[in-house]
C-alpha cells in the first residue's frame, strides 16, 4: 500500500515575520524555513503507517521551488522511501496545487494521501478537500486518530464541539490535525541513508497542469498595533473607561 | 525601628518592608542551605536613593545586601546577618540606545531575557544566555561575570559591558568606560566590578553591546558511550564547524528531565551521555561530515537533528531544564572548571573521588564542557536528612578542590563564590591575590557595608 505525502516547505513556525515595507509580502531574506508542521505530522503519521507493516511505500512530494529539496530531504531522513519535486518559482494557489498533486495521483496511484490540514504561512486549509473532490476520493479532515483495517480508514476528526468518527473506503484523503501524533526527531544515521534516496524532480508542465492564478494580492499588511496598557486610580474611573472609551459595559 | 524610620525617609510609598514573608522572599537565591534573617528590604528607583541609602548605612552600620533575580547557587544574594536588601526590582527600564553603537543602556534591574528580546526586535542579539534568563537580573549578572550556554562562541558578561555606573560603598557615583571601544587610559575600574559579587558597590546601569543579529541555528543531541569520548567529539566538531554551544549531560540527567512526561528522549537507545551540539544552520554539511567522521570513530553511537526552531527548543530543553528538574533532590552542587586540555584528565580523576565516596549516591553529571565548566551534582537519598547529606558531602570538598588546585582550575566557573564557596577560594587564589582583593574592597568599601561576608570573610 503506497502512501503520499504532500509537504510544503514554510517559514520556521517560531520565526516572527515581518511584512515588507512596500506591503508586497512578507520579508522571507535569511529567514529559517522548515516543514510545514502539519505536513510533518503527516510524514510521521505515514512512517508509522509503514513501521506497523501496512504501509509498503512512504512517498513525499513537494510543489514550489528548487529549495523545497532540503525539505523532502527531512522527510526522506525521518522515514520516507522516496521524495518528488514539482518544481515552479511560481506562488501557487491551493487549486494549482491540488491540480498538481492530482497529476501525481494519477502517476502513482497511492491508496491513503495524508496533507497537513493547513499550512502555517497562507492558512489556506482547502488543498486537501480540493484534492478530495478533483480525484473523487474519499476524504477525512482534522484527523485526530486513523486506523486503517479492511481496505477502509477509521478516521476521529475533530469537529467543532466534539469528537466524529467516520469510516472511509480506500483510497482516502486525510489531512491532520495536531494531535494525531508527536513527530519524532530526524536521526543523523537516517540523514546519511537519505542521501542515497531517490528524488525526482518534474515540472506542472511536464505534468500537464495549467497553474494560473485566479486571484491576486493587493496588499499585506501587518495587524495594527496594539495601544499600551494604562493604570487607572480607581474603580469608577475604571468604571468610566469601561462604559466611554471602550464601550463595552452599558 | 530607629533605622527602619531613616530607611522611610529616603523609600517612600510602601519601598521598605519588613514582613517576615517578604524579608525570606526577597533575602534568598536559590540556595537553600543558608538561614535567612535580613531586618529590611528596600526597592530604589533612582540613583540618589542609593547614594542615600549608602551614606545612612556608613553613619548606622548598616550591611547592605544588593538584590537581583535572586537566580544565584552560591548564596552571594543570601542575606544571613541583619543586613537591609536592596533590591533592584524598580529600577528595571532601558533607556538608551544608539543602533551605530549598538550599545542599550539600561538599568541592573531589566531582566536578561528582556534585554534578549530588546535586541531581537532591533535585529541585534543579547549573546550571554543561560536557563534562568527569564528571571535573572542584568545587575546580577554582571556582578557575578555570568556564563551559560554560549560561551564557547560569545564569551562572558564581562565581553558585552561596554560601561558601567556604579555606586561605591562610600557613596561616590562613578561612570566606568562609558561605552567607549577603545580607551587606554589607566585602570580599567569597569573590570573590578564585573564579577565582584556586590562587594565594591552597586551596580546600577550598564551600557550593554549587542552583536549582529545570528544566522538560523541548528542543534544536535548525540549520544555517547564514554565521557573520554566527549572531548574527542569536541575536537571534532571544531575541525570542522563554528559551534554556537557544546554541552554534556548523563543519562541520569536526562531521566530526570523527561520523568515529567512533558518533553520526549531525543532518541529511544539509551546512552551513558550525551553531547547537545549548536551551530549556524549554514554548516549543515560540514557538521554532518564532523558527525560522520565520529560515528567512524565510535565516539558517538547516534543523534538527532533539530528541524525547526521548536525541536531546537526541544532538544535545547533537555539540557536546560536539568537543573530545574533536580531541585526536587535537594543536589549538592558543584561548579568547576579547568583548562581545556585538562578536561580529559579532570573528568577521570572526579569520577574516581565520586565513585570511592558516594558509590550509594546519585551524581547528575552535566556542564558547559566546550568551556572545561563541568556541574557536577550529588542528589540527596531521601533517607537522608539535609544537614546528614550536606555535612557528608562537605566532607570531600577538600579532597575535590585540591585536585583542582592541582591542575591551576577554578572552584566556581560561574556561580561566584559567596557563602557557599568562601572557605576554599584559597584553592583557586593564592594568599597573595586575596591579600590585594581584600584591600581593594578597603578602598572601595572603607566601612565595611557592602555585602560584607561574601566573597571573603568579614
Amino acid at each position: 500500500m503506497k502512501v503520499l505525502v504532500p509537504v510544503k516547505r514554510v517559514v520556521d513556525a517560531n520565526v516572527k515575520v515581518r511584512v515588507k515595507s512596500d506591503g508586497t509580502g512578507m520579508d522571507l531574506a535569511n529567514v529559517k524555513m522548515a516543514v510545514n508542521p502539519f505536513c510533518e505530522i503527516g510524514i510521521e503519521e505515514a512512517v508509522r503507517l509503514k513501521e506497523a507493516d501496512i504501509a509498503t511505500e512512504v512517498i513525499a512530494v513537494s510543489v514550489g521551488a528548487s529549495q523545497c529539496k532540503e525539505q523532502l530531504r527531512t522527510c526522506l531522513a525521518l522515514g520516507a522511501d522516496r521524495a518528488i519535486l514539482v518544481e515552479t518559482d511560481e506562488e501557487l494557489e491551493p487549486l494549482a496545487i491540488a491540480k498538481v498533486l492530482e497529476a501525481i495521483y494519477e502517476q502513482e496511484r497511492p491508496e491513503i494521501v495524508i496533507f497537513g490540514k493547513q499550512s502555517i504561512d497562507s492558512d489556506n486549509g482547502q488543498t486537501g478537500q480540493m484534492f478530495a473532490a478533483l480525484t473523487g476520493i474519499a476524504q477525512g479532515t482534522f484527523a485526530s486518530e486513523l486506523r486503517i483495517t479492511d481496505g477502509k480508514a477509521e478516521v476521529v476528526r475533530e469537529i467543532d464541539g466534539g469528537l466524529q468518527t467516520v469510516l472511509l473506503s480506500l483510497p482516502v484523503a486525510i489531512s491532520t490535525d495536531l494531535r494525531l501524533n508527536t513527530p519524532r526527531y530526524a536521526s543523523l544515521p537516517n540523514i546519511m541513508k537519505a542521501k542515497k534516496k531517490p528524488m525526482d524532480v518534474t515540472s506542472p508542465g511536464d505534468l500537464g497542469v495549467d497553474v494560473g492564478a485566479r486571484t491576486t494580492v493587493l496588499n499585506v499588511a501587518p495587524p495594527p498595533e496594539r495601544a499600551a496598557g494604562i493604570k487607572v486610580e480607581s474603580v469608577d474611573e475604571l468604571v468610566d473607561k469601561l462604559r466611554h472609551e471602550a464601550k463595552v459595559i452599558e | 525601628m530607629e533605622n527602619i524610620e531613616a530607611l522611610n525617609e529616603i523609600f517612600s510609598r510602601g519601598r521598605v518592608k519588613t514582613d517576615q514573608a517578604d524579608l525570606i522572599h526577597w533575602g534568598t537565591d536559590w540556595t537553600r542551605s543558608f538561614e535567612v534573617a535580613p531586618q529590611a528590604v528596600v526597592f530604589p528607583e533612582r540613583i540618589d536613593e542609593l547614594v542615600a541609602l549608602v551614606k545612612l548605612a556608613r553613619e548606622y552600620s548598616l550591611k547592605l545586601v544588593p538584590s537581583g533575580g535572586r537566580t544565584g547557587l552560591s548564596g552571594g544574594a543570601v542575606a544571613s546577618n541583619d543586613e537591609v536588601i536592596v533590591s533592584f526590582d524598580r529600577m528595571n527600564q532601558i533607556h538608551a540606545f544608539n543602533p551605530t553603537d549598538r550599545i542599550v543602556g539600561c538599568q541592573a534591574g531589566v531582566i536578561t531575557q528582556r534585554l534578549q528580546e530588546y535586541a531581537f526586535e532591533r535585529g541585534l542579539f543579547y549573546p550571554v544566555d543561560f536557563a534562568s534568563s527569564g528571571s535573572s537580573q542584568i545587575g546580577g549578572n554582571i556582578a557575578t561575570n555570568a556564563g551559560g550556554i554560549k560561551v564557547i562562541r560569545y564569551g562572558l558578561t564581562r565581553d558585552w559591558v561596554a560601561g558601567l555606573t556604579v555606586v561605591t560603598g562610600t557613596g561616590d557615583i562613578i561612570r566606568c568606560n562609558r561605552g567607549l571601544v577603545k580607551n587606554a587610559t589607566g585602570y580599567d575600574l569597569r573590570h573590578l566590578f564585573i564579577g565582584s559579587e556586590g562587594t565594591l558597590g552597586f551596580i546600577v546601569e550598564a551600557e550593554i553591546r549587542l552583536a549582529p543579529g545570528p544566522k538560523p541555528q541548528r542543534v544536535m543531541v548525540l549520544g555517547v558511550n564514554e565521557l573520554d569520548d566527549i572531548l574527542n567529539l569536541l575536537q571534532c566538531f571544531q575541525q570542522h564547524v563554528v559551534l554556537t554551544a557544546f554541552e554534556f549531560f548523563s543519562e541520569l540527567a536526562l531521566q530526570k528531565v523527561t520523568k515529567r512526561g512533558d518533553i520526549p528522549r531525543p532518541f529511544s537507545e539509551p546512552c551513558a551521555f550525551y553531547a547537545l551540539v549548536e551551530f549556524d544552520a549554514d554548516a549543515d554539511e560540514e557538521a554532518a561530515i564532523a558527525f560522520e567522521e565520529a560515528l567512524g570513530r565510535g565516539w558517538v553511537t547516534t543523534g538527532v537533528i533539530s528541524q525547526s526552531d521548536a525541536q531546537a527548543a526541544a532538544l535545547w530543553s533537555l539540557r536546560e531544564n536539568i537543573s530545574e528538574s533536580i531541585a526536587a533532590d535537594t543536589p549538592y552542587k558543584n561548579d568547576l572548571s579547568v583548562r581545556i586540555s585538562e578536561v580529559p584528565g579532570f573528568l577521570s580523576d572526579v569520577d574516581g573521588i565520586v565513585n570511592k565516596h558516594y558509590p550509594d549516591l546519585d551524581v547528575c553529571w552535566y556542564g558547559h564542557i566546550g568551556d572545561g565548566n563541568l556541574h557536577l551534582n550529588i542528589l540527596k537519598p531521601e533517607s537522608l536528612t539535609i544537614d546528614e547529606f550536606f555535612e557528608r558531602c562537605h566532607r570531600i570538598d577538600p579532597e575535590l578542590f585540591s585536585l583542582i588546585e592541582q591542575r591551576g582550575g577554578s572552584i566556581s566557573a560561574e556561580h561566584g563564590v559567596g557563602l557557599l564557596k568562601r572557605d576554599f577560594l584559597p584553592f583557586s587564589r593564592s594568599d597573595a591575590e586575596i591579600g590585594l582583593m581584600r584591600e581593594l574592597k578597603e578602598v572601595f568599601d572603607p566601612s565595611g557595608i557592602m555585602n560584607p561576608g561574601k566573597l571573603f570573610s568579614e
